[in-house]
């Protein structure tokens, strides 16, 4: 016989409830993590590591180490380049500013990339060829 | 009951949070490792699984890329080069199966690609706008020929019969290392990927939804950032490479000079602007693709239709010709380069 006063006792109805409202919350919090597109930032790597990860819309110039000296790395203005590099033909430094894919000094093993909601350069490319 | 309920209530959570422990996602790598950039993609419904995977691909190629280096002083390849016209040198397996690989392509292309060019290719340099003087490319083409590179595999050995003789695996080891990670790769539980050793791509499985991987080909007369792919083509279980003369190039009074060098000339071959081939290994794209391209477009064509490969190749007017088996898998974008 239950009591008519406070009820501290679920019922199945409740149960059912609670149930759903467990499962929407988690589940919305999984759709939006899905589905929302990520901040943008940029990766890079020196000598196989990784060394920064910063937001590309916070102007900030950092140096790193590769084998063959300091490469200084340069945000503004939610673009990137390689600003100096102590590599010969400089290939990665005549690149300049760029606001999607990658700049990649191979003699001093620096690997620069967008990644996240700027980089939509080639996203439905898989791989390059050439 | 209740109990009952607060641990189904846990379960549920945890099962909701792990994000679908069961779909499949793209885990994707790059890293510098054969004087190149090489990024491994790979579909994976474990971030972990897909990172140790990698790991080991990308070791295999490091492996790799210490044997078969043509400038490093400790390489088997340069352990051969410094023995020539003295004595057998022995050697792994994997550069055995690369040399005996490369002799077969330098068979089938007539000399085309042949990688006893090195003494040539030696006496150019792309960056510094060097081009070897006559008498002193004259001398070096006479070391050139693949059929003085001689094999023995019960004994696991190469010899190179002349003294000066260098080989250079420059254009097939990429292949054959993008064959051995995606090997490596299938070999770790990965079932769909693509691992990109620079333009050498060998692709296995499929995209996450089932479709194929989209590849895109490089334009090789690019004026912008809105015209670097000249075409999409569709591959699985297929490996594709370009060899193109806008890689590594100078101008001078006009005349392009690029690195991929005819063997029997010592000079750039002129034919073609740029030449991607397709079939099923990496080590015979790569090499194909440079020998096609030395060939020219109406050679090259008869060798890739009689080989049963699939090929592009824009010639030297821009012109784009392609086998029969890539059309319909093929997207070509804009004009013609």
């Amino acid at each position: 016989m239950r009591s008519k006063g406070t009820n501290h006792n679920t019922t199945f109805g409740d149960k059912v409830l609670l149930l759903l409202l467990v499962f929407l919350s988690v589940y919305s919090f999984i759709f939006i993590k899905e589905v929302m597109p990520e901040g943008s930032d940029i990766r890079i790597e020196a000598a196989g590591k990784l060394l920064y990860t910063l937001p590309i819309h916070i102007n900030k110039t950092v140096e790193v180490n590769g084998p063959l000296g300091t490469t200084v790395v340069e945000i503004r203005d939610s673009r990137v380049r390689i600003k100096e590099s102590p590599c010969n033909n400089k290939i990665c430094v005549h690149e300049g500013w760029v606001r999607s894919g990658a700049i990649i000094c191979l003699p001093n093993r620096v690997i620069v990339s967008i990644t996240g909601k700027a980089n939509k350069k080639h996203e439905d490319i898989d791989g390059i060829t050439g | 009951m209740k109990k009952t309920f607060i641990v189904f209530i846990a379960l549920a959570i945890c099962a909701l949070s792990s994000c679908n422990p069961g779909k499949e996602s793209i885990y994707k790598e790059s890293r510098i490792t054969m004087d190149t950039l090489v990024t491994i993609t790979v579909s994976s419904s474990s971030d972990t699984v897909a990172k140790a995977a990698v790991d080991k691909a990308f070791r295999e190629i490091d492996k790799l890329g210490k044997l078969l280096n043509f400038f490093a002083g400790d390489s088997e390849v340069t352990l051969i080069n410094k023995s020539a016209g003295s004595m057998p040198v022995t050697v792994s397996k994997e550069t055995l199966d690369v040399i005996e690989r490369a002799l077969h392509v330098a068979d089938k292309t007539e000399g085309a690609f042949d990688i006893s060019i090195g003494p040539v290719s030696s006496l150019w340099d792309f960056h510094t706008k060097t081009m070897p003087e006559e008498d002193a490319l004259k001398e070096k083409l006479k070391l050139v020929s693949y059929k003085n590179v001689v094999i023995d595999r019960k004994n696991s050995t190469v010899f190179l019969k002349k003294k000066g003789m260098m080989i250079d695996l420059g254009g097939i080891a990429k292949g054959y290392a993008a064959d051995r990670a995606a090997e490596v790769l299938k070999n770790s539980g990965i079932k769909s990927g693509i691992v990109a050793a620079a333009g050498d791509i060998r692709t296995f499985g499929t995209r996450p939804d089932g479709s194929a991987w989209n590849i895109g080909i490089k334009n090789p007369r690019q004026t912008g950032d809105d015209d670097e792919i000249l075409a999409v083509i569709r591959l699985s279980d297929q490996a594709i490479s370009t060899s193109g003369d806008y890689e590594r190039y100078f101008i001078k009074n006009g005349i392009r000079y690029h690195h991929i060098l005819d063997p029997k000339t010592g000079r750039p071959a002129y034919g073609c602007r740029s030449v991607s081939v397709i079939t099923k290994e990496g080590v015979f794209t790569d090499a194909f693709s440079t020998g096609v391209f030395v060939l020219g477009p109406r050679r090259g064509m008869e060798i890739l239709k009689k080989m049963g490969f699939d090929g592009i190749i824009v010639d030297s007017d821009g012109n784009i010709l392609m086998t029969e088996g890539i059309k319909g898998k093929i997207e070509v974008k804009g004009n013609k380069p």
